[in-house]
């Protein structure tokens, strides 16, 4: 009597239909709306900023003229226009991991609350193949809103600086979107795992916040502010004047201690990409100007991180049984 | 003699040391319309559960429509279709979009022509456009139902079925079960707490009480032995005592 075929997969089906429910029920068009004009407030934040520099060089440099000096002695503001990408990136960090987070739980909690999971496990498929298409679908919806949110950033960032971004620029700020997918791919298994294995699908949302808030927020932080070299406008041994083989002779001293700060620091996620996004977009000041391809042989450690995290959390997933005590409670 | 549609053997289940379906053993013939019947607790979600694939038995098994649903559960869940006691699909999705989607994931060969099909077969292709986000409990189970029978099961299983329906729902609903089986030969396996449903519908019964099966009989033999509603209603209460019902409450 029946008469089924084996096509198409229903990893694809069940991403294109929970691809159509989000974009339906408008959630992911106003988060990533709301991500989007964080970014842009902070990309126009920065813009006024160097458009204040550059009117201060003008205005400095137009009184050395006037009384009849030398404009060579003052120098001219840098302007690397993919620097102002930092507040975007900073929202990303913060906002985008946030939006991964939702994301993951709604995908699972959903299904949990509709009762529709006994449905799809009666279907001949595996439960692998279910989960492979709840991530597929957050990937995807993850992928299109940075990239509207990236693409619209450099629209804005076009128009504002009045310059001709370069293929260059335009390809960092392609390998950032990818790195910034992966990166926000890691806390979309985190909650969607949660609730789909919690028995209170809430207090899946709140651990899985808890867990943002550490990795997103207080780790990086706890890093930072541990790095003396921080504490100080310029970094502390510069101010000292302090020549680079006395600094790596002072900080043997320290080496346990900076271990452990290094290790706070590494343990996020967070961190990791934000070192490899300052170096390719040159917001860290050591990277400025550098090309492309060393940067990327230099942060390959950093990329690896990020996608060890995200494969992980991802074959996690994949690999959990799903408890039957699930499927029919909400 | 055929083989059976379902054989039960030794099926029993068990959560956190606690027993919640204990060596069941029985056998449901192809084209029958099984009743299962028991107290709230008594087991019989577990058992759908187990034969449906959703959740593996801790001990024994169970043949469904020739395939083991340890062995090969795969093939068991392109033999069944389900109908929990609460269907409550995707809003935000029209009833075709909803009945297209497990069409596909039944591998179903043309789902728009199929979804179309079942729509009619239910009496309810004017409802092929609306988001099941506005469908009355009455209109939702029989999109449930349709969900369930898209790819044509030889086994389908109803949990609850006629839970919070009104009268002419449940009769709406008994007339598909009967027409389903009547016409298509489908082997009903469904879970009531109807006594009166069960003698309008079903060609035999079964009763679980703790997790364990009490009785198993054809229903012409219990009509002939205990006649009509009322004193089927005598039979089931006589089999799950009302003292036992006090502790399960």
């Amino acid at each position: 009597m029946s008469d089924v075929i084996l096509t198409p997969s229903p990893v694809s089906t069940i991403a294109a239909k929970d691809m159509r429910d989000a974009l339906r029920d408008r959630f992911i068009l106003i988060v990533t709306a709301f991500l989007g004009l964080a970014a842009t407030v902070a990309l126009v934040t920065g813009a006024i900023a160097l458009r204040g520099d550059v009117a201060t060089y003008e205005a400095a440099k137009a009184t050395l003229l006037a009384i009849g000096k030398s404009a060579d002695t003052i120098k001219a503001p840098e302007f690397y226009p993919l620097r102002l990408l930092r507040g975007a990136i900073e929202q990303i960090e913060i906002i985008g991991a946030a939006i991964a987070i939702l994301l993951g739980y709604r995908s699972a909690a959903s299904e949990r609350g509709r009762q529709t999971l006994a449905l799809i496990f009666t279907r001949p498929m595996r439960r692998w193949q279910f989960v492979a298409g709840k991530a597929l679908a957050g990937l995807g919806l993850l992928a299109g809103g940075l990239a509207l949110v990236l693409g619209g950033l450099t629209l804005v960032l076009h128009l504002m600086s009045g310059i001709d971004l370069t293929v260059d620029d335009l390809l960092r700020i392609t390998v950032v979107w990818g790195v910034a997918v992966t990166y926000t791919a890691c806390f979309f298994p985190l909650s969607f795992i949660l609730t789909l294995h919690m028995k209170q699908p809430s207090h899946a949302l709140l651990i899985a916040f808890a867990v943002w808030l550490l990795l997103v927020l207080i780790a990086p932080q706890i890093g930072d502010t541990l790095d003396p070299d921080n504490q100080v406008a310029g970094g502390v041994f510069k101010q000292l004047n302090i020549s680079k083989p006395d600094q790596v002779q002072i900080m043997k001293g320290f080496a346990t201690y900076e271990t452990l700060r290094d290790g706070i620091e590494q343990a996020s996620v967070t961190k990791h990409f934000e070192r490899f996004t300052f170096a390719v977009l040159g917001i860290k000041a050591t990277y400025a100007g550098m090309p492309l391809g060393p940067i990327l042989t230099e942060m390959l450690g950093n990329l690896v991180w990020i996608f060890l995290t995200a494969l992980g959390l991802g074959a996690l997933a994949l690999a959990l049984p799903i408890n039957p005590d699930r499927l029919a409670k909400a | 003699m055929p083989a059976p549609m379902l054989s039960l053997r030794s099926l029993g289940q068990s959560f956190n040391g606690q027993t919640v379906v204990q060596d069941l053993t029985m056998d449901i013939a192809q084209g029958e319309v099984f009743g299962f019947l028991g107290h709230n607790g008594a087991g019989k979600t577990t058992t759908i559960h187990m034969l449906t694939t959703l959740a593996r038995p801790s001990s024994g098994t169970a043949i469904v429509a020739g395939h083991d649903i340890c062995d090969d559960p795969v093939a068991v869940r392109r033999s069944i279709g389900y109908v929990p006691e609460n269907v409550r699909l995707y809003d935000t999705l029209t009833a075709a979009e909803n009945l297209a989607f497990f069409a596909r994931l039944s591998g179903v060969a043309n789902p728009a022509a199929r979804v179309s099909d079942v729509l009619a077969l239910l009496d309810c292709a004017d409802l092929a456009d609306r988001r099941v986000a506005a469908f009355s409990k009455g209109m939702r189970q029989r999109i449930g139902l349709a969900q369930a029978i898209l790819h044509r099961p030889e086994v389908l299983f109803l949990d609850e079925p006629t839970s919070g329906l009104d009268p002419m729902g449940i009769k709406m609903l008994r007339d598909l079960i009967l027409r389903l089986n009547g016409e298509f030969g489908m082997t009903i396996f469904m879970n009531t707490h109807l006594i009166s449903e069960i003698a309008k519908t079903c060609t035999s019964i079964a009763v679980l009480s703790h997790g364990k099966l009490v009785f198993h009989d054809r229903i012409e033999a219990v009509t002939a032995r205990y006649g009509d509603d009322t004193a089927l209603e005598e039979l089931y209460l006589s089999l799950t005592p009302v003292g036992r019902l006090s502790e399960v409450a």
